[in-house]
């Protein structure tokens, strides 16, 4: 057995912030040595989900879209909704599934603007799943040394 | 030599390299300082020292001593440059003139003492300013023994301040002029079209629910400001020093200022960002509705609801459009501070949750 990642960023975390950085000076250099623990935690934290939440996010988009499809009236982004919602991660490495995502969150914009001029209770509902879909988005990305 | 050493043996020069780079502008900094103090003679500088201080300059701290009458005298100062990228661009002759403009008013602010624009003395533009020592300004100090006891008191003065701030005549400061006009209905426009500007031109990633934002804020426009006001534009908890009584001692980093409705800084400074104490005290100090009315009370000036709800969704525009922009320096190597990414990956999303819930979209 050999320690995992997350572990091993957890210790370097704490022998940055308990060993090293209080033996740091200036006070500026201690705090940026104080800051790049707290980012080694932030590491850990989305080590440990960057695939699993992308992996969600984009599955959770592509049903949005398909469910939206009917709704939208522009014939062009309706199409490309269809073959978004109808696309598939080629690739669990995180960069290929990130660039996925960054497609269908701008994607998702579209949407989110066009069902807004819309009027039907339809295009309500669509628009009350995106809200919660960007409210789960944050609460995937959500880290435990943010305020809120 | 092994890769270990290699790296000891860079992180030594780096050190050797910094000492000579700070040796270097304290002799520079006096060389710019000795035709400045009139009957001067033995002008030195020493201890330059960085500190944290704004997301826009490089602020640092250092002694200035000089004989002048046959008295050997020595000031405290603090150095204000500008870096190479940062998380905001932000006009220094601005922040000098409001320095200036409140010093020896109500609101406790730093006397600013000379602004140099041309980069030719120390490389890039800078002003100095007096140094306030002896007082804290960080979060994780105000959230500690002795001064935890005190933040009731902390919050009655913030607010206070700020409606100080709101009720100053921004024409009698002398600050017309120095900061562009804007009509009382055109400041959330200007306000909005900037930070969707910065969004445009920095953010990384796509941005759904600030773009959400942008349009709901076009949708449902704010009534024209009450007043033209100077406004602060960071005023929150961590841009002011307090001391162990509980008193405010000055406020700092006033480079975003501009005119504009006062409500711009009262919602920012309510912010759930800045609720790092997380017990739901506006600024870690004081229940919203209490700071609201201090506010109210001191500037004279009324916080309809909807009209700061409006301001508060515009605060979280204008908060991702910072965090977006650090993010930016920091990837590119304009600027590898640390706090740029740390800020672009935490305050990003608590920004993106303080929206919904004002929304009331948080699930």
């Amino acid at each position: 057995m050999k320690p995992e990642a997350t572990h091993a960023l957890e210790r370097l975390m704490q022998a940055l912030l308990g060993e090293i950085a209080p033996a740091v000076q200036p006070p500026y250099r201690q705090a940026s040595v104080s800051i790049q623990a707290m980012m080694l935690l932030a590491i850990r934290e989305e080590f440990d989900r960057a695939a699993a939440r992308r992996v969600e996010e984009n599955r959770a988009l592509r049903m949005l879209f398909g469910d939206a499809v009917k709704t939208v009236t522009d014939a062009q982004l309706r199409e490309r909704l269809a073959t978004a919602a109808a696309s598939d991660d080629a690739s669990l490495r995180v960069p290929e599934l990130e660039a996925g995502n960054r497609t269908l969150r701008a994607l998702l914009i579209e949407l989110h603007t066009h069902v807004e001029g819309l009027e039907s209770a339809e295009a309500r509902r669509i628009e009350a799943a995106i809200w919660c879909e960007l409210s789960a988005s944050t609460e995937r990305r959500k880290l435990s040394l943010g305020p809120c | 030599m092994c890769r270990w050493e290699r790296a000891a043996w860079h992180g030594r020069g780096a050190a050797c390299q910094n000492a000579r780079a700070v040796s270097d502008l304290e002799r520079r900094l006096a060389a710019y300082l000795a035709p400045r103090l009139p009957g001067a003679r033995a002008v030195e500088v020493s201890g330059l020292e960085r500190i944290h201080g704004g997301a826009s300059r490089e602020t640092s701290r250092f002694v200035l001593r000089y004989e002048q009458d046959g008295l050997c005298l020595e000031r405290r100062l603090i150095l204000r440059r500008d870096p190479p990228g940062s998380l905001i661009e932000t006009d220094r002759r601005v922040e000098f003139a409001a320095y200036r403009a409140f010093h020896g008013t109500s609101v406790p602010v730093p006397e600013a003492l000379w602004l140099e624009e041309d980069p030719a003395p120390l490389d890039f533009p800078f002003f100095i300013m007096q140094e306030l020592s002896g007082f804290e300004s960080t979060v994780p100090k105000l959230l500690s023994p002795p001064y935890l006891q005190h933040r009731a008191k902390l919050g009655q003065r913030k607010w206070t301040i700020l409606g100080e701030i709101a009720k100053a005549d921004p024409a009698q400061l002398g600050l017309v002029g120095v900061m562009p006009p804007v009509a009382l209905d055109s400041c959330w426009q200007r306000e909005l079209a900037h930070w969707e500007g910065v969004l445009d031109e920095d953010e990384l990633e796509p941005q759904p629910i600030a773009r959400a934002l942008i349009r709901w804020l076009r949708r449902h426009p704010p009534p024209p400001a009450q007043k033209l006001a100077v406004v602060h534009a960071d005023y929150r908890t961590g841009n002011f020093l307090f001391d162990e009584q509980g008193e405010i001692r000055a406020i700092l980093d006033w480079e975003m200022a501009h005119l504009g409705d006062p409500l711009e800084d009262l919602a920012w400074g309510l912010g759930a960002v800045w609720q790092w104490s997380r017990d739901g005290l506006a600024g870690s100090l004081l229940p919203k509705a209490d700071a609201i009315r201090i506010w109210e009370q001191s500037s004279g000036l009324a916080a309809e609801p909807s009209a700061l709800l409006w301001w508060e969704l515009f605060s979280c525009v204008k908060g991702q459009g910072i965090w977006v922009s650090g993010g930016r320096e920091f990837q590119t190597g304009a600027n590898q501070d640390p706090v740029l990414c740390m800020s672009s990956w935490m305050m990003g999303n608590s920004q993106d949750r303080a929206a919904l819930a004002l929304l009331g979209r948080l699930a």
